[in-house]
């Protein structure tokens, strides 16, 4: 806060801050008029910005003092699922024990494969830590890439990669494993692919929708809780 | 944080408006404003921080002001009309908050080239399989468990 006092930071706050908000505004009704996997606001924004930042010949570090306090905001963010949380309570109450093995399964998946295929093709170190909670939505994620040793700023690129891969992998998946129930679609989209797999998921039905959304907050939480002993396994 | 105050605020008729106590109109407020109820989420966040801050738990914040926020709920302490629509904007609008951590890419100039080609493959390769694992797992289960209960949602 001491820094907004000199009139140059109070300048990058509000330049860095109208081009990021601006940029995902317009991003946004790009994607509401025209919505293609690879037009999401996921990908498009931060290339816009990357775009400025390089042509004012600036740097991450003076873009990130800029918009930190937009990152914070991911706090509260984590706080408002409550709210769908609460609002599922009925599907959670009737199907949690389904739900729960689905998240473990998955869970179990995304670590063991992450690690296993980026061991075969030689990656190592903190990249193959930063890689395992790329399943999750960001707050979760960077939470738990912090915990087990990776670095959380790689996370959230992976993250957005999985998230803009994942909604049309899930199409692909789906079209070749036809899934009879609408948790499974669900559950399939939410794990698989998060936020953007959520919005895939309402798409395709309300319940496929519920369920990714459910599905997404509840494998943040139990790899959070979890994630204190992957890193013990770890080590 | 006066979670009696909404319940309070909610059991009172609209008729006694001119008369509302304090917590009440505030209350009120509330329910009709988005940037306060994102402001109350932020509360119960930095609440969340301070508990963990204070009894050393070894959680992040977020969840423990997650997991209050959810008692209170389940309690009818604080009422869903107050939370909703500041928290519909903060998840709607989540992506906004994490672009800025994304830019971290420029600083990362070792994922241009091959090693960021392996991290697609690993990526790609790992999501088809959570996908196929996750799903496989919830269709088996729920088939099996609509054989001996209730017809399941499909």
């Amino acid at each position: 806060m001491m820094s907004l006092l000199s009139p140059e930071a109070a300048g990058r706050v509000l330049l860095w801050s109208l081009v990021t908000i601006g940029f995902y505004a317009a991003a946004k009704r790009i994607y509401r008029r025209w919505p293609r996997w690879w037009l999401s606001p996921l990908a498009v924004t931060p290339a816009l910005i990357a775009l400025v930042v390089v042509g004012l010949h600036a740097s991450y570090r003076d873009y990130i003092g800029g918009t930190r306090w937009l990152v914070l905001l991911l706090g509260p963010a984590t706080v408002a699922f409550a709210f769908p949380i609460y609002e599922q309570r009925a599907l959670i109450r009737r199907h949690w024990p389904v739900l729960l093995a689905g998240m473990v399964a998955g869970s179990a998946t995304a670590v063991l494969t992450s690690w296993a295929l980026a061991t075969a093709v030689g990656l190592d170190g903190v990249l193959r830590l930063s890689l395992l909670p790329r399943s999750m939505s960001t707050p979760f994620a960077m939470e738990v890439s912090g915990d087990i040793g990776g670095v959380p700023d790689l996370t959230a690129i992976f993250v957005v990669i999985t998230g803009i891969a994942g909604g049309a992998l899930g199409d692909l998946v789906l079209a070749r494993l036809r899934f009879g129930s609408a948790l499974a679609r669900g559950a399939l989209f939410g794990l698989g692919a998060h936020g953007v797999g959520t919005a895939r998921a309402h798409q395709i039905g309300q319940t496929e929708g519920a369920v990714a959304g459910l599905v997404m907050v509840l494998v943040g939480l139990l790899n959070v809780l979890a994630a204190p002993l992957v890193a013990h396994l770890l080590r | 944080m006066k979670p009696i105050a909404f319940r309070s605020a909610a059991a009172r008729p609209a008729a006694t408006r001119p008369a509302l106590p304090r917590a009440a109109r505030v209350a009120r407020l509330v329910r009709h404003s988005p940037l306060l109820q994102v402001g109350l989420v932020a509360g119960f966040w930095l609440a969340g921080e301070a508990m963990v801050r204070l009894l050393g738990l070894p959680l992040p914040g977020g969840l423990v002001g997650l997991a209050l926020v959810l008692a209170l709920l389940a309690s009818g302490r604080l009422k869903r009309q107050n939370l909703r629509r500041g928290a519909q904007w903060l998840l709607a609008d989540m992506l906004l908050f994490f672009v800025p951590a994304v830019l971290a890419v420029l600083d990362h100039g070792e994922l241009i080239g091959l090693t960021g080609l392996k991290i697609l493959f690993v990526i790609l390769l790992s999501t088809v399989m959570v996908m196929v694992v996750t799903a496989l797992t919830v269709e088996a289960l729920s088939r099996w468990s609509r054989a001996d209960d209730e017809p399941a949602l499909s």
